[in-house]
């Protein structure tokens, strides 16, 4: 899997991430000596830098919290490098301090803990090895302002029960035309229009498996849905509800990333 | 982000210093969509105690002077103690020696040895329209709403590079879109003392990032002081508006911005929030450093009241000049008034195990770098209580 980022610090490394999906504090929460984690709050807590890939959302606490990361450099116990969703400027002004490769707009919860990855921070990428993409194509029909959710079946090979756009793993590479296909599939629904095809979401899977979620959002001139084997229930609801649904990982932001 | 002929120079060519300056405010104006450097009135940079900066800190800042100097005016902030002070209030000569070093490194800097929190009241006040690189919450948000100056909260290594350099990325609150209200605040309880502070913590809490607008209020200066020190400690904060008050009100546009109301109970339930201590073993005063003026009201309400607990009243060196009777009436009592520190950088944990305190800064801070338990109240009515 490849991760496509913005440079904070330019920079090559490798090495086994450590992540967390809490924000972390370094002045106080990480020890300038040794690099562990000394943070209450954070699930990283006896955890060492040194050696690593840090991979947080983005760092908190007092600003003096940059010059940890340059003792770190110093005493051979920075991370290889930092990876997060939001630069900071803690972490950024830190990692110019330390030298530490730096990329954000990283998708850091598609990461775990262990896996192993390669970071060429002036070109923004992150490649991961040993983690496998699978491409999915999901849709939301549109019609009257609310959206289509189906929910999905026990027959199903992945997250029975839940909540969803109408998806499917993408085959071939035209993933319009596999929307179209999937959504006359499961809903009976031929009149679409395609209002917005979104950026790729990301969802990490069992294993070493990567969701790659390809958003599309279509207009749908009928409203009456005829479900096939895959689900079991619809609903057209308003976009605020989706928040409250039992869903597939990153239904909302899957959504969101089809209104640009 | 675009650089000038003359900041690639400083960039490729320069100091050790300047280049790590240059690199630090590249990369922030980089992240933060900046597409220029602008020139600087003047910079303030923080982490100026043993305790906040730590011997990574302390390190960092030895090889830095041996190549920075300030390009524009610099103050400081408070340290971790008064020079004069410490072997009588018992605090470890360990911690004098770092702090020691900590002095001399700004000071080789070209740094001004104001170590004040309060630099808009030590002659550093910047005009109506200056654009700043302050670190220090409580001043920065001083300067934006209640000056009118420019500046974001920069941390204490991006307000050197700043003072380096001499400029600063053009982003945030340097720009006039991020300077607009964000949220409508009506104030339907009366305004007064302390209660300004018990409506900074209040807002900064609900609001977290973003530009209040104040109505149905008018406030002094010295209100706005207590207001904004609580509002940034308790919300990443760094500007808002009163109407008819503040300079830049007219340009807020608060139409059609989410509303909020304060009410009693709001301001209740935030002091019992911070609220941990009952029977207080010190009265801490600062944070914001105290002014010449709340230098000498407080000399008069401690001849008034007496208090038992010993009052630790912190204020800048420049304010205990001008109020320097005040002071002795202050010490004359017991109390003790000390200067180039303020309350949650001193070693209160020295002094005290609760200590009250009208100020909302102070009682975000002082649990958790202090370890202190908190009393939080109006001056006057903790001086009467604990008489």
């Amino acid at each position: 899997m490849r991760l496509v980022g913005r440079t904070v610090v330019a920079g090559l490394a490798e090495g086994p991430v450590l992540a967390s999906d809490r924000p972390l504090s370094l002045l106080g929460g990480v020890d300038n000596e040794t690099g562990e984690v000394r943070d209450p709050e954070s699930p990283l807590r006896g955890e060492r830098l040194g050696g690593r890939v840090l991979v947080v959302p983005h760092g908190k606490g007092s600003t003096v919290g940059s010059y940890v990361l340059y003792a770190l450099r110093k005493r051979n116990a920075a991370p290889r490098a930092i990876l997060v969703s939001k630069a900071d400027t803690i972490l950024a002004v830190g990692a110019v301090l330390a030298e530490v490769p730096m990329v954000d707009r990283i998708p850091v919860d598609v990461l775990r803990t262990g896996d192993r990855v390669v970071v060429d921070a002036a070109a923004a990428i992150v490649d991961a090895p040993d983690l496998v993409e699978r491409d999915v194509v999901t849709s939301f029909l549109e019609r009257e302002g609310r959206i289509l959710v189906v929910r999905r079946s026990e027959q199903v090979g992945s997250f029975r029960g839940k909540w969803s756009g109408v998806s499917g793993f993408l085959e071939g590479v035209d993933a319009e035309a596999h929307a179209r296909r999937e959504i006359e599939e499961e809903t009976g629904l031929t009149d679409v229009r395609l209002l917005a095809a979104g950026p790729v979401v990301r969802s990490r899977g069992p294993d070493n498996t990567v969701y790659a979620i390809r958003p599309h959002r279509f207009a749908s001139r009928a409203g009456g849905v005829r479900l096939d084997w895959e689900n079991v229930e619809y609903r057209w609801v308003v976009p605020a509800e989706l928040a409250g649904l039992d869903a597939v990982p990153k239904l909302r932001a899957a959504y969101e990333a089809t209104l640009g | 982000m675009h650089l000038e002929a003359d900041e690639e120079r400083m960039a490729i060519e320069g100091t050790p210093a300047e280049r790590l300056s240059m690199k630090i405010l590249k990369t922030l104006g980089d992240v933060y969509g900046a597409d220029r450097l602008i020139p600087i009135a003047s910079a303030h940079v923080s982490g100026a105690s043993p305790r906040t900066l730590g011997e990574a800190g302390i390190e960092f800042l030895e090889g830095f002077a041996t190549s920075a100097k300030v390009r524009v005016r610099t103050t400081v902030n408070p340290t971790g103690m008064d020079p004069d002070r410490w072997r009588e209030l018992g605090v470890p000569e360990v911690e004098i020696r770092a702090q020691e070093r900590i002095v001399a490194a700004f000071a080789k800097m070209g740094i001004e040895p104001t170590f004040s929190c309060t630099p808009y009241l030590v002659g550093n006040r910047p005009k109506f329209g200056d654009h700043l690189a302050w670190a220090e919450s409580s001043a920065v948000v001083f300067a934006n709403a209640v000056l009118g100056a420019r500046s974001n909260r920069e941390g204490g290594p991006s307000a050197l590079a700043a003072a380096v350099i001499g400029r600063t990325p053009d982003y945030g609150l340097h720009r006039d879109e991020d300077r607009m209200a964000t949220h409508v605040v009506d104030v339907d309880v009366p305004m007064r003392g302390y209660r300004w502070s018990l409506l900074g913590l209040h807002l900064g809490a609900l609001i977290g990032d973003g530009v209040p607008y104040l109505r149905g209020v008018s406030a002094a200066d010295s209100d706005l002081k207590w207001f904004g020190a609580a509002l940034a400690a308790s919300g990443n904060i760094g500007m808002f508006h009163v109407e008819g008050t503040t300079p830049e009100w007219r340009q807020a546009n608060p139409r059609g911005l989410p509303k909020v109301s304060v009410t009693e109970a709001d301001l209740l339930a935030t002091k019992e929030r911070h609220t941990s201590g009952v029977e207080p073993d010190a009265i801490g005063l600062g944070s914001p450093q105290l002014s010449a003026d709340e230098l000498r009201h407080l000399a008069e309400l401690i001849e008034r009241h007496r208090p038992r607990p010993r009052v630790y009243a912190f204020t800048s060196r420049a304010a205990r000049a001008e109020a320097g009777d005040a002071a002795k009436r202050i010490e004359a009592l017991g109390h003790v008034v000390l200067v180039d520190t303020c309350l949650e950088v001193a070693p209160m944990d020295l002094w005290a195990k609760t200590t009250a305190t009208p100020s909302g800064k102070g009682a975000v801070y002082l649990p958790t770098l202090c370890g202190q338990k908190v009393v939080l109240d109006d001056l006057e009515e903790l001086l009467r209580r604990f008489a």
